[in-house]
């Protein structure tokens, strides 16, 4: 049952992220790309880590998809303003992409335990015993993220605001 | 760890400078913050703690390597206070992301987490897509913000999965379980663990610059203030490489067979495409940014040194190259606000101008090009014979002809400051602050050059 749930929900977040990169119009790439993040949402349920699906909604179907969406509105991007790529280019990306899938499935194909490498404690993507584990043994991560979300935070401020003597 | 919380809290003291009207005084604070951090720095010099369940070890290394990159940080603040502080309004803001990045620059010299590595790693890149753009109004700075923010990112995602399939290889982000796990396995092929390593050696590769990783380089250093691509090009390939060689060294060299001959090639590509290439460039910022890809090159071979020799060499290469590159950005420029051109030509009769400044060109170019009596010819000497040592003679033979390559180009500005005539006469007038502090690098860099065991092993 969970392995039929598995493979219907990696299937389906392969074929919208396929679907986001083809799709002409960007706002259907947007649309395409929340339907992904859904599905991922789905497997992280399946792992049962369900504050991770819960943040992964809220943060990218939510929050940064919308911010997405208005900046595609804004910018107007229709086939006539899209840059135009030369086939070289798309034959060196082809050729580049190409050859990390063939090494990834060349390693993956080569893996044939499916064991995992240490007991795996089911009930950590719980609430309660991540934020325990959060803030006893990464304490400090947690923390250090911190100084990054400030240093984002400062930088927004000081490309977005005007200088006041050339306004 | 008090490094961590001294420069944090200097970090956010500087931000409230707007608000209570001490701006004035954010760069002395700047500079106060950082030798504190200095201070409880090398407080910890052979005492090897770890804190927080292993998150981070502050070993010889780490302390080595956080100096360096703070006594460089403090250097450019003095100079950017000194260039830019009467006309940027965001004097405070940008004091502050500088010395918070240095924070970025301590967590990854001294972690032992694969996630604390993240975390430097991120909180150094998103500071530096920051301060490329900083020339708000300038095309060449919003495309270097844009360019290095897109491809930082993306190669952030190599990272990440590298160490997501480490950690699904071994278990545990933990350096020391990882290094216990690849010595145990090592006879056997690992393809996960494999896989991973060299993901996280594509996310390195970028972050450091490395050919074929090295496109958004020149634009970048080009784009941004020259200020911020000396600090680009100093702590940030430093601080790129103390986490690189830590990880390398820690955890993957039971499997060096398995990497090394990657690095190899990366390595012999890096440094003929940095040097070459530096040599049809006419801009000295994008020249500059093209030797320190080179210079990126001739690090690599640091990584594939079996014992600690390679640390020792890495962390000299380190100091000579960052001194010298950073006085090379700092006179490219005054050169730039004098004259109005970042091309070679600027420097035309420079020796007319102002003596000091062309002494102090000469001597950082020959330093960069690895000339006896300079640091930069230690450098590449231990470098060389590490790798040497180690039984990469051919390579170390390409890495010898390059550094000849290199020699043709660092001359460029030398013999247009004292062989050509200038188009102007004018005077170069540097304050006090600034004509002392380029000439204790310079004196560094000599005296590095005659005393190479100043630099204390690690």
């Amino acid at each position: 049952m969970i392995a039929s749930v598995f493979y219907f929900l990696s299937f389906v977040s392969i074929f919208f992220a396929v679907m986001v990169v083809v799709s002409k119009n960007p706002v259907h790439s947007v649309l395409y790309l929340i339907l992904t993040f859904f599905s991922i949402a789905g497997h992280y349920l399946l792992l049962n880590a369900q504050f991770l699906a819960l943040v992964h909604i809220v943060v990218y179907a939510g929050a940064i998809m919308v911010l997405f969406l208005f900046v595609i509105m804004l910018l107007n991007l229709n086939a006539a303003t899209e840059p135009v790529k030369s086939s070289l280019m798309k034959f060196a990306g082809a050729i580049a992409g190409g050859s990390l899938m063939l090494v990834l499935i060349a390693v993956l194909s080569k893996i044939n335990s499916i064991q995992p490498a240490h007991e795996v404690n089911t009930q950590i993507g719980l609430i309660k015993n991540l934020g325990k584990i959060l803030f006893t043994e990464y304490n400090l991560p947690f923390e250090v993220a911190s100084i990054l979300f400030l240093v984002a935070m400062i930088g927004t401020v000081i490309l977005a605001k005007k200088n006041p003597h050339t306004s | 760890m008090n490094v961590v919380i001294a420069l944090t809290i200097t970090g956010i003291l500087n931000l409230f400078g707007s608000i209570f009207s001490y701006r004035k005084i954010t760069p002395l604070l700047s500079i106060i913050g950082l030798t504190t951090a200095i201070v409880f720095n090398s407080m910890y010099w052979n005492t090897n703690q770890s804190f927080f369940n292993h998150m981070m070890v502050v070993d010889n290394y780490a302390v080595a390597f956080g100096t360096v990159c703070m006594v460089l940080a403090a250097c450019l603040i003095i100079f950017y206070n000194r260039f830019m502080g009467d006309n940027d309004h965001h004097l405070p803001e940008v004091l502050s992301v500088i010395v918070l990045s240095v924070d970025g620059a301590i967590v990854m010299v001294s972690y032992t987490n694969l996630l604390m590595l993240f975390l430097g790693v991120e909180i150094l890149s998103i500071s530096f897509y920051i301060l490329a753009g900083l020339k708000k109004k300038d095309l060449g700075s919003n495309e270097a913000a844009i360019k290095y923010f897109l491809m930082g990112a993306f190669s952030t995602g190599f990272l990440l999965l590298g160490i997501t399939l480490i950690y699904g290889a071994t278990a545990s982000f933990d350096l020391s379980v990882i290094s216990e796990y690849v010595k145990l396995n090592s006879t056997s092929t690992n393809y996960l663990l494999l896989s991973g390593v060299l993901l996280i050696l594509v996310g390195l590769l970028f972050k450091v610059a490395a050919a074929p990783f090295h496109f958004w380089t020149p634009d970048v250093y080009q784009g941004a203030p020259t200020i911020i691509t000396a600090f680009f090009a100093t702590v940030g390939k430093i601080a790129s490489f103390g986490a690189f060689y830590r990880l390398f060294q820690m955890c993957f060299s039971p499997i060096v067979n398995e990497w090394s001959g990657v690095i190899m090639v990366v390595a012999i590509i890096t440094m003929f495409i940095g040097n070459i290439t530096a040599l049809q460039q006419k801009n000295l910022k994008r020249m500059f940014a093209y030797s320190s890809i080179a210079h990126a090159g001739y690090m690599l071979l640091a990584l594939l040194s079996h014992d600690y020799l390679g640390g020792n060499a890495i962390l000299f290469y380190s100091i000579a190259y960052g001194i010298s590159s950073m006085s090379a950005f700092i006179i490219i420029h005054i050169i730039q606000t004098q004259t109005g051109t970042d091309e070679a030509m600027g420097f035309a009769g420079l020796v007319h101008k102002n003596k000091t400044l062309a002494m102090i060109t000469a001597i950082s170019m020959l330093s960069l090009s690895g000339i006896p009596l300079t640091a930069g010819f230690f450098g590449k000497f231990y470098l060389f014979s590490s790798a040497i040592e180690s039984g990469y003679v051919l390579l170390v033979c390409l890495a010898v002809i390059n550094s000849f390559i290199g020699i043709y180009y660092y001359f460029k500005p030398v013999i247009e400051s004292y062989f050509k005539d200038s188009i102007t006469d004018d005077v170069i007038k540097l304050k006090s602050v600034e004509t002392i502090l380029l000439i204790f690098l310079s004196i560094a860099t000599i005296l590095l050059g005659i005393f190479p065991g100043l630099v204390p092993a690690i």
